[in-house]
């Protein structure tokens, strides 16, 4: 039975499509905003975000804009584009020392002071302070483009491309997604495959993995990396008020995984630091997550309550647990809490620094973001659905990242904080509306 | 060891959805579940924000679906 648009028929189209996504949901789905359907062929859902990390870190301004056309017969044709821009100080992986410590960015050549090529490009961290490099500065565009539409009887199919480019990243990956209906659309199976080429072209070229720091040994301008995923998942509607999914996701990545920026400090028997190396990671990585989430109606309200469980051959275990009530207030308004609670592993081979006795040969890294730590979002959205099908929104959420590692008990490292807590706000202003 | 763990703790995950051929709802039904804010992707904005922060600042991402592609983030 083919669907025709008409009027009228849009709770029901909606209600159907409600019913048969699976894996697809936040890939087909996200092909359709969840506006009131009014009619619009057409669909915008712009998003504008402040992000900002305490203690001069990371600070980003993000704008998103999504639209979707809608052919009929569910065949539908998305596109985003995305523009990020990044600036502040991001964290080297080296330690604090209990006295001031000189680095050079990225692109800089030597870590002589007073060589005039080269000025502007040293950077010296106070005593006691966690080493950030302040010139990180990046812009990062990207593009998708999404289309999804009926096969057959009961099947779905969708279609992915996406282009980014940031000034040394460069991506270009697909993927391909296909779902089935069962049980009178209470059950949906669903399927998908994709496909992601970077190219990392670090700033100052890419430095000689596990290399000593100090002497700036590059090896070529780029390195390349893939990543192959795939994905099996099933949505159930579990009682009229009640959807679930469960989703299977693996990827197996290869080639440049390192970060070419990230290095680690040596220190001696007392704790000071002896010597830097640039770190070096596998060049394989197998990922693994299970994902189960829920939509709940409890009278007018909505509650999101989802777990992931994850792990990867780089020993990195995580736990993810997320809720969202959406609470309506005054007419058509809502309150939308939301917390989040994170915990992962360190990697095998990650390390706060580096001994005498750790070896110098093999992976190893002080990238904080792969260090055991617990993260926590705290966050609020206040939603405003317009007359006419439109939608307003404001989000502001707080983010804290706490490391399980933070201090040695070597006697130039004592009560130095060896990976201080993170801290984010992020403010986001959200329009929808159609047309 | 940590693989059979990983298998009860996908076991887990399944009861929810084991039987499912019998759970569900008659189409005239779904009245609840059309409304938009019912959608397992609602909000992809946030999502996609979400799924961005995460990513740059963890090592587990994603999970609920396909990503839009890398970043020289992570």
């Amino acid at each position: 039975m083919q669907l025709k648009r008409r009027p009228g028929a849009g709770n029901l189209r909606t209600g159907l499509m409600a019913a048969t996504c699976a894996l697809l949901a936040p890939a087909v789905k996200a092909q359709v905003p969840a506006v009131e359907d009014n009619g619009d062929l057409n669909k915008i859902d712009a998003g504008l975000l402040y992000y900002q990390e305490d203690g001069g870190r990371v600070r980003s301004i993000d704008a998103i804009v999504k639209l979707n056309h809608d052919f009929g017969d569910e065949r539908v044709f998305g596109m985003t584009v995305a523009v990020d821009s990044l600036s502040g100080g991001s964290p080297n992986g080296a330690v604090p020392q209990k006295y001031a410590q000189t680095f050079s960015t990225p692109s800089g050549k030597t870590l002589q002071p007073g060589v005039p090529e080269d000025e502007g490009k040293l950077y010296t961290i106070a005593p006691g302070r966690q080493p950030l490099d302040p010139n990180f500065r990046d812009l990062r565009v990207a593009g998708d483009l999404t289309w999804s539409q009926p096969l057959g009887i009961g099947n779905k199919v969708a279609a992915d491309g996406h282009l980014s480019a940031e000034h040394d990243f460069l991506s270009a990956s697909g993927s391909l997604q296909f779902s089935r209906d069962f049980n009178s659309k209470n059950t949906t199976l669903g399927a998908g495959v994709s496909l992601e080429l970077d190219q990392v072209r670090p700033s100052g070229d890419v430095p000689v993995a596990g290399s000593d720091y100090t002497l700036l040994q590059k090896d070529g301008s780029h390195d390349n990396k893939h990543v192959l995923g795939a994905q099996l998942g099933v949505t159930q509607v579990l009682a009229r008020n009640w959807i679930a999914q469960l989703n299977f996701s693996l990827d197996n990545s290869g080639g440049y995984l390192n970060d070419p920026y990230k290095i680690l400090s040596r220190v001696d028997a007392s704790g000071a630091a002896t010597g830097y190396f640039f770190e070096s990671r596998p060049d394989t990585r197998q990922r693994r997550s299970l994902y189960l989430g829920n939509k709940v109606a409890l009278g007018g309200s909505v509650l999101d309550l989802s777990y992931r469980y994850g792990w990867d051959d780089w020993g990195i275990a995580s736990h993810t647990i997320e809720a969202r009530y959406r609470l309506r207030i005054g007419g058509a308004m809502y309150l939308e809490p939301h917390l989040r609670w994170y915990r992962q592993d360190a990697a095998d081979f990650y390390r706060l620094y580096l001994t005498g006795a750790d070896p110098l040969t093999g992976s190893m890294s002080s990238d904080p973001r792969l260090a055991a730590f617990t993260a926590k979002t705290v966050g609020l959205k206040l939603g405003m659905p317009l007359a006419n099908g439109d939608e307003i929104a404001i989000r502001l959420e707080g983010y804290q990242q706490d490391a399980r590692d933070r201090s040695s008990a070597l006697p130039a490292l004592s009560g130095l904080d060896l990976n201080p807590r993170l801290r984010a706000a992020v403010l986001q202003l959200d329009w929808r509306f159609g047309f | 060891m940590k693989n059979r763990n990983r298998l009860r703790v996908a076991i887990l995950l399944s009861l929810p959805l084991a039987g499912c051929s019998t759970v569900g709802i008659k189409p005239w039904q779904r009245d609840i579940l059309a409304r938009p804010e019912m959608a397992l992707d609602a909000n992809p904005v946030d999502t996609a924000f979400d799924e961005h922060l995460y990513f740059s600042k963890e090592a587990t991402g994603g999970g609920r679906g396909f990503g839009g592609g890398g970043c020289g983030c992570n």
